[in-house]
């Protein structure tokens, strides 16, 4: 087969790349997903004050900053053995809320809602929060701006800076907020509990309502039957800022809830020759290749990850829209519990129904008599040695582990970020997509690129935190026959 | 007439970092003054976006991976020029062409003109808060290319 190569690339480097493998037959054998890898982070984190953790790993990624800072301050905690005053966590969770609240928002507007908005199909120029807005309207927009410019106010005045909070300390919190500084929150939140609202009725008026996307939504090119892991309160429900780690299998029966300290002992990471990507998989299952199903120890952390793995929502509203969603998606209830839903582009309505829920739970925070409190700080004990810092990023489990000598200087740091999770079923979801698309040796290229993207875009994979590849998502698709020659590439910069 | 300088890239990703050290050395220059201010973003798109809203003019300093050019090369572009930089966009929301058009069309007060300083880096895949040499050793002409626009009256 001749060498066939579209729109050639020249710089690689950045760039989300995807190799397609054909059989004999010129069907789909199998589809990599590979990003550019940074180095170095452990080496330059070794050797310095377990202190700036929180400050350090909030730059690893221009993204969710919040998130690190969040994982690394309870790690902290755990390693000077200062566990923070009820306030502190507290206002650690409020802020982690508004957080959310401007990263779903966002990846909705933007990436998840143009698809189902304007289409699969419509022209990439036009498939981004711009066409959204010029179909749904101006005043659409200025809600998702003033959104994020609202919750972007409280993530200053909780962290003590924009974006980048520096307010976490082991054992608490540097700042406290004032009787007003809380009214001006609460306020907030009540306007993001409408908008979160507001954002399920476009979903059910868009999607829901529109057959063709249930069924899209419902295809078995974006079903994966796998593990779900999330993290849970004391009465398994969501929570992203604290509980234990629950995992349940593809049935939804629980496989395990352990304490993030004991990841170690629950995951392990699969190495292929092929990728220097490490595969992260269920040590109590076994890795059994790219595969679904309860033999296969593949598991997504996801917002549909969390839901699948809940007994509920800890608020009213989202509780309700928990319900709906598996009442709609799902298969009914074994042992009091829903089933999962494996319908993977589902994973854009949980995100909605997570946002709510942030919502709801920030306005609980800041009614919160306890919120203004002063008290924020237990004075660091001396160093364990070891500190395991886990929280819900918005993408999946993150967990910060540290180790550290008796002076608190670091010797040792590992992280799983929220997108390593999810490697292998993004692997498996974008080989899925290309098997829809190439049959016989048979390319159907027109919509090929977002049809493989969207089987990703999901899962809204943060390069920058997994490896800090930069960029939006410039992509290249290589498919490669038998004989491992390029028979096509399709890219966009 | 207010001008924003914007730092942008990853400041523990090695060269990554060289457009904020640019302007954080910008900022010492203009301490007190007015009409020219600086600030730092690590991330592009819609981030980017608000960060340069309420002003006139805005110069955002990135590093460049082209690999047409050697390291250290200060180029000054315009939106949408060339091959880029490495940090306008963010794969999480959108492009700053996007972006920009996005506030434009909801009426936020967004500079009349924008540039872009360049500067081509050498190492972007090792953590680490220093410059490579030849990056490094351009920022004297990078810092020198961001004031000329800072301080022109009139851009071409």
């Amino acid at each position: 087969m001749s060498r066939i190569t579209i729109d050639p690339i020249t710089r690689l480097e950045g760039h989300g790349k995807i190799e397609i493998f054909l059989n004999e037959e010129g069907d789909v054998a199998n589809a990599y997903f590979q990003i550019p890898e940074l180095r170095g982070f452990e080496q330059f984190c070794v050797g310095r004050l377990a202190e700036e953790m929180p400050v350090i790993t909030n730059r690893i990624c221009g993204v969710c900053p919040e998130a690190h800072h969040m994982a690394a301050s309870k790690a902290l905690d755990a390693l000077f053995a200062a566990d923070p005053p009820p306030a502190a966590k507290k206002l650690r969770e409020l802020l982690y809320c508004a957080f959310f609240v401007t990263d779903h928002t966002t990846h909705f507007y933007a990436l998840g809602g143009p698809d189902f908005i304007l289409g699969p199909d419509a022209p990439p120029g036009e498939r981004n929060i711009l066409g959204v807005i010029r179909k749904v309207g101006l005043d659409v927009g200025r809600q998702v701006i003033d959104c994020r410019a609202r919750n972007h106010h409280v993530i200053k005045t909780v962290g003590g800076r924009s974006i980048h909070p520096v307010a976490g300390l082991p054992g608490g919190w540097s700042r406290p907020i004032t009787a007003t500084e809380r009214d001006e929150i609460a306020a907030i939140a009540k306007q993001n509990i409408e908008f979160a609202q507001f954002t399920l009725r476009i979903f059910e008026e868009v999607v829901l309502k529109n057959q063709v996307y249930l069924e899209l939504v419902t295809s078995e090119t974006y079903t994966h039957r796998t593990y779900y892991m999330g993290m849970v309160d004391d009465r398994q429900r969501v929570n992203f800022y604290d509980g234990m780690i629950r995992v349940v299998g593809p049935d939804g029966a629980e496989l395990v809830r352990y304490h993030p300290d004991d990841y170690a002992q629950q995951i392990a990471e699969r190495v292929e020759p092929w990728s220097y990507l490490k595969y992260p998989y269920l040590k109590a299952v076994g890795w059994k290749g790219f595969v679904d199903g309860p033999e296969s120890g593949v598991y997504a952390a996801s917002p549909l990850s969390r839901l699948n793995v809940a007994d509920g929502m800890a608020t009213p509203l989202a509780q309700e829209q928990f319900e709906r969603f598996f009442e709609t998606l799902g298969s009914g209830k074994a042992g009091g519990r829903y089933r999962p839903v494996h319908y993977r582009l589902a994973t854009h309505w949980a995100r909605l129904v997570e946002l709510l829920y942030a919502s709801e739970r920030m306005l609980e925070l800041a009614l919160d008599p306890e919120i203004t409190s002063p008290d924020l700080r237990t004075r660091p004990g001396a160093v364990t040695g070891r500190g395991i810092g886990c929280v819900e990023a918005p993408r999946g489990t993150l967990t910060h582990h540290y180790e550290a000598d008796e002076r608190g200087i670091l010797t040792r740091v590992n992280m799983i970020v929220g997108t390593t999770n999810n490697y292998a079923p993004m692997t498996m979801s974008i080989k899925k997509a290309a098997q829809q698309i190439i049959t016989k040796g048979k390319i159907v290229e027109e919509g090929m690129l977002n049809r493989i993207e969207m089987a990703f875009r999901l899962y809204d994979p943060c390069l920058s935190c997994a490896t800090h590849a930069v960029g939006k998502m410039p992509l290249s698709v290589k498919i490669r026959d038998a004989s491992g020659a390029v028979v096509r590439t399709v890219s966009r910069n | 007439m207010r001008t924003i300088v914007v730092g942008l890239g990853n400041p523990i990703l090695s060269d990554d970092s060289v457009g904020i050290k640019a302007a954080g050395l910008v900022r010492e220059l203009v301490a007190g003054s007015e009409r020219i201010e600086v600030v730092e973003a690590y991330a592009g798109g819609l981030r980017l976006m608000e960060a340069i809203a309420g002003y006139d003019r805005a110069v955002i300093v990135d590093a460049m991976t082209r690999g047409d050019c050697p390291p250290g090369t200060v180029l000054p572009l315009r939106p949408g020029e060339g091959a880029g930089t490495r940090n306008m966009l963010c794969s999480h929301d959108s492009d700053l062409e996007t972006s920009i058009s996005l506030g434009r069309e909801l009426g936020l007060a967004l500079p009349r003109e924008i540039r872009i300083v360049g500067i081509e880096a050498e190492d972007v895949d090792n953590f680490s808060e220093d410059l490579t040499r030849l990056v490094e050793a351009a920022l004297p002409a990078a810092v020198a290319e961001i004031m000329l626009l800072c301080t022109s009256p009139a851009w071409t």
